[in-house]
């Protein structure tokens, strides 16, 4: 995959969350986009006059409403600014985030600002993935984002027992670490000891997905402000480098379910982390990593994805998580944010990671930061039907 | 009694032939169970648009049961705990058919505790309980006060409220001469906060009496917000608005000629794939291009009917059908079958006929699925539904 070296360095100077909620009734969009593109100038301590550009995205089919955009600049402050839409499914925060690189790197804008957001409340947010799906003859099969195959291949793989404990484990974690972060919508307390419990008893929606596998729907918005290394150093103190992305795109066709060994598809993570981690020669990204903000949908999907993403071999993932190496405090914490499980606002959910991400590079997470010094952060998006965004963050310059 | 919430399990189930909705019952006709820990076991049977709840061991026949403890039943039923959150992390569980089970969310309207009467001691109590919370800092800029409270009779009391560098402090004792004084019976007080009695009333009939500076008298209103008894609604709050819309688009799409040539075959009961002339795949449905090697795919094959299934996905979550809104029937069976004619990843994903979801074997590398056929519709018109789903071949 052809890559150059980018024009300029570009850093994350500014970062703002919303709570992520089940209702958010009390404002409306453009209101609670505000209030992370408010916490994202304070962050920067910047003011609109300081932003060039705005980058702003979702998943329109959620809300129904075309050009968002235009509502929302009551609350976005891109009245007379440069501003771009941009929408690509479930990635589309990440791509926000790649983007809002490319227009500073590229040199057109010094200091831009990404607005991801999603109020699926106020939507139908299973109708609208489903409307994705082309209409001559897929949409009318498909229900939603929800499907057991990713539980059936691990148990395929690994036997019942051992894969619904590992999913469970992981399940566990991530709530764990939601408990830690305070604007995550879900987060149940979970204990150890209701492993067995629900395991056996939480309500299944598709195959051996089970409803406490599943991700939330959640209304959130997330703003990433970002500037050039002159701009950066001269208006942070910490900001947080990007060093590079990949976007691994696919076609719309389920033709991976085959189960025959001998014509595995690739998996877009696998071939974005190959390429990503080759032209920027690192060979062991569990190792180098001190984080990874990871765009888990389910934890079926979180535990095979650990695989592909770290570049493991047989069933080395699992062991990352039974040995809770994921949590907070293991060799390679995994969505200290408590992730996409805990808070899903849909359009924002792929910008929180790599935000996220950055707040850890800063030692700036809070209750949930994790404790030892990251300086090399991973964030990832994910969309149907299976592409990929992969995002490496670094504290220093000069890899 | 669930301690928590202040409501015995059992007046949930006792008040829902009064909270029973006949509208919410349309065309329900099932019996439900309710499992809470420790209390007992309750079946509800609904029917032709009436209800009847008994106290029973006997859960048979229900098409759901429920499980939970006795503050997540009662929490659930009162609005203090999100039914999905309990739902998701299993502190609430059902066990049968969810999809039924959520039909039971409109039969009736929402149990509200009944409103318990405190007695006039517990209302003394509570009152000064309150005071420093209901005082307010703003009205107090530059004060230094004592305010005395002697409230008699068998449930009163003496107490002092302190009010110095914008800070309320109450003690139960009355401290001497302080700044202004109120004298009544519990009684008259409890009247006189809960705004049953004034106080001019109460001071003309010599059943109060004030004793110091009377200007702070009349200033009491701004140091202390309002008092409101327990559980009842705070002041209300301006109304927010949610406007409700129904989006219905009428929309047609064109097919292209290779999407056409497709759809024109399922008329005449044919399932064709076109095959890339560079990989060898089979695309099916067929599509314009292979996208893989971004050539034009020409060639035209008729695969299956037949096929084995390589993946039967089935779908408990009674999601509704996006594009009719019709909730889909429970369980569900997606398949993705290799037709034969094809091989490796080139499946087809269609329905399985409903009642054989348990009978289907999944096929892995060289081992077979299920052999499945299509049940064709009786007018076919070029879409999805001319095959109706696929069931076993035998």
């Amino acid at each position: 995959m052809a890559h150059r070296k980018k024009n300029r360095n570009v850093g994350v100077i500014g970062v703002g969350q919303t709570k992520h909620s089940s209702h958010r009734e009390d404002v409306n969009q453009a209101e609670m986009i505000h209030e992370a593109v408010r916490e994202a100038l304070d962050d920067a301590g910047l003011k609109m006059d300081d932003i060039d550009c705005l980058v702003h995205g979702n998943m329109e089919l959620f809300e129904m409403i075309h050009q968002p955009d235009l509502w929302h600049a009551l609350g976005t402050g891109a009245y007379g600014k440069n501003t771009f839409r941009l929408t690509t499914g479930g990635t589309t925060g990440a791509t926000l985030f790649c983007a809002g690189d490319n227009l500073v790197a590229s040199g057109m804008y010094d200091v831009t600002m990404v607005i991801g957001f999603e109020k699926l409340q106020e939507g139908h947010t299973t109708g609208g993935i489903t409307n994705m799906a082309d209409p001559l003859w897929t949409r009318s099969i498909q229900t939603g984002a929800l499907t057991g195959t990713c539980a059936y291949d691990l148990i395929q793989e690994f036997g019942e027992e051992r894969a619904n404990q590992v999913a469970m484990m992981y399940r566990i974690i991530m709530d764990q670490h939601a408990g830690l972060n305070p604007k995550a919508h879900r987060a149940f307390g979970l204990e150890w000891d209701q492993m067995d419990h629900l395991i056996k008893t939480s309500a299944r929606l598709v195959g051996e997905l089970k409803i406490i596998d599943m991700c939330s729907q959640s209304d959130g918005a997330c703003a990433v402000i970002m500037a050039t290394e002159e701009k950066a150093k001269e208006l942070s103190d910490n900001p947080v480098w990007i060093r590079d992305h990949i976007t691994v795109h696919r076609e719309e066709s389920f033709t991976m379910l085959g189960y025959d060994q001998a014509t595995v598809p690739p998996l877009t993570h696998k071939v974005a982390a190959e390429a990503l981690f080759k032209r920027n020669g690192i060979s062991k990204p569990a190792d180098y990593f001190d984080v990874f903000e990871m765009y888990d949908p389910s934890s079926w999907w979180g535990v095979d994805w650990l695989r592909a993403f770290f570049l493991l071999e047989g069933d080395e993932h699992l062991k990352l998580v039974e040995e809770k190496e994921i949590a907070i405090g293991g060799k390679i914490p995994v969505n200290p944010s408590g992730g996409v499980i805990a808070s899903n606002p849909i359009g924002a959910t792929a910008l929180v990671r790599p935000a996220e991400a950055c707040l850890q590079v800063r030692g700036d997470a809070g209750p949930h930061q994790i404790p030892t010094p990251v300086n090399h952060a991973l964030a990832s998006g994910f969309g149907g039907t299976m592409w990929t965004v992969l995002i490496m963050l670094e504290k220093e310059l000069g890899w | 009694m669930s301690e928590k919430f202040g409501v015995k399990v059992e007046d949930i189930f006792n008040t829902m032939e009064e909270r029973f909705r006949p509208e919410g019952a349309e065309g329900v006709d099932a019996s439900f169970g309710y499992d809470i820990s420790g209390r007992g076991r309750w079946k509800l049977t609904v029917k032709d648009g009436s209800m009847k709840i008994e106290q029973t061991d006997d859960l048979g026949g229900c098409a759901a049961v429920i499980q939970a403890d006795a503050d997540t039943f009662v929490g659930v039923n009162i609005g203090k705990v999100d039914g999905t959150a309990a739902f998701t992390s299993g502190k609430l569980s059902v066990d049968g058919d969810v999809g039924a089970f959520g039909t039971t969310a409109k039969l009736f309207k929402r149990f509200t505790p009944p409103k318990k009467e405190l007695t006039v001691g517990e209302y003394v109590l509570d009152m000064f309980g309150t005071l420093e919370a209901r005082f307010q800092t703003g009205a107090a800029e530059g004060l230094d006060i004592t305010i005395g409270y002697d409230i008699g009779g068998e449930e009163g009391g003496q107490w002092t409220a302190r009010i110095k560098d914008g800070k309320c402090t109450v003690t139960e004792e009355l401290v001497p001469s302080p700044s202004l004084t109120m004298i009544m019976k519990a009684k008259d007080w409890v009247e006189l906060m809960l705004g049953k009695v004034d106080a001019v009333n109460l001071l003309t009939t010599g059943r109060a009496k004030v004793e110091g500076d009377m200007n702070l008298a009349t200033k009491l209103g701004e140091l202390f917000a309002k008092y409101t008894a327990p559980g009842e609604e705070e002041e209300e709050e301006q109304e927010l608005l949610v406007l409700k819309k129904i989006i219905s688009v009428n929309q047609k799409f064109a097919t292209g000629p290779v999407m056409g040539k497709y759809l024109n075959g399922l008329k005449e009961k044919k399932i064709l794939a076109n095959k890339c002339r560079e990989c060898g795949r089979m695309q099916v449905p067929p599509r314009e291009v292979c996208a893989l090697c971004r050539i034009r795919c020409d060639e035209f094959v008729e695969v299956g009917p037949k096929g084995n299934v390589r993946l039967l996905d089935t779908a408990y979550y009674a999601s509704p059908d996006p594009l009719t809104g019709e909730t889909r029937e429970t369980p569900y069976g997606l398949i993705y079958i290799l037709l034969d004619g094809c091989s490796g990843q080139e499946v087809f994903a269609h329905f399985l006929r409903d009642d054989q979801l348990d009978r289907i074997e999944m096929g892995w590398n060289e081992k077979k699925g299920t052999i499945v056929r299509p049940v064709w519709a009786e007018e076919r018109t070029g879409k999805v539904a001319d095959i109706k789903y696929f069931e076993i071949d035998e």
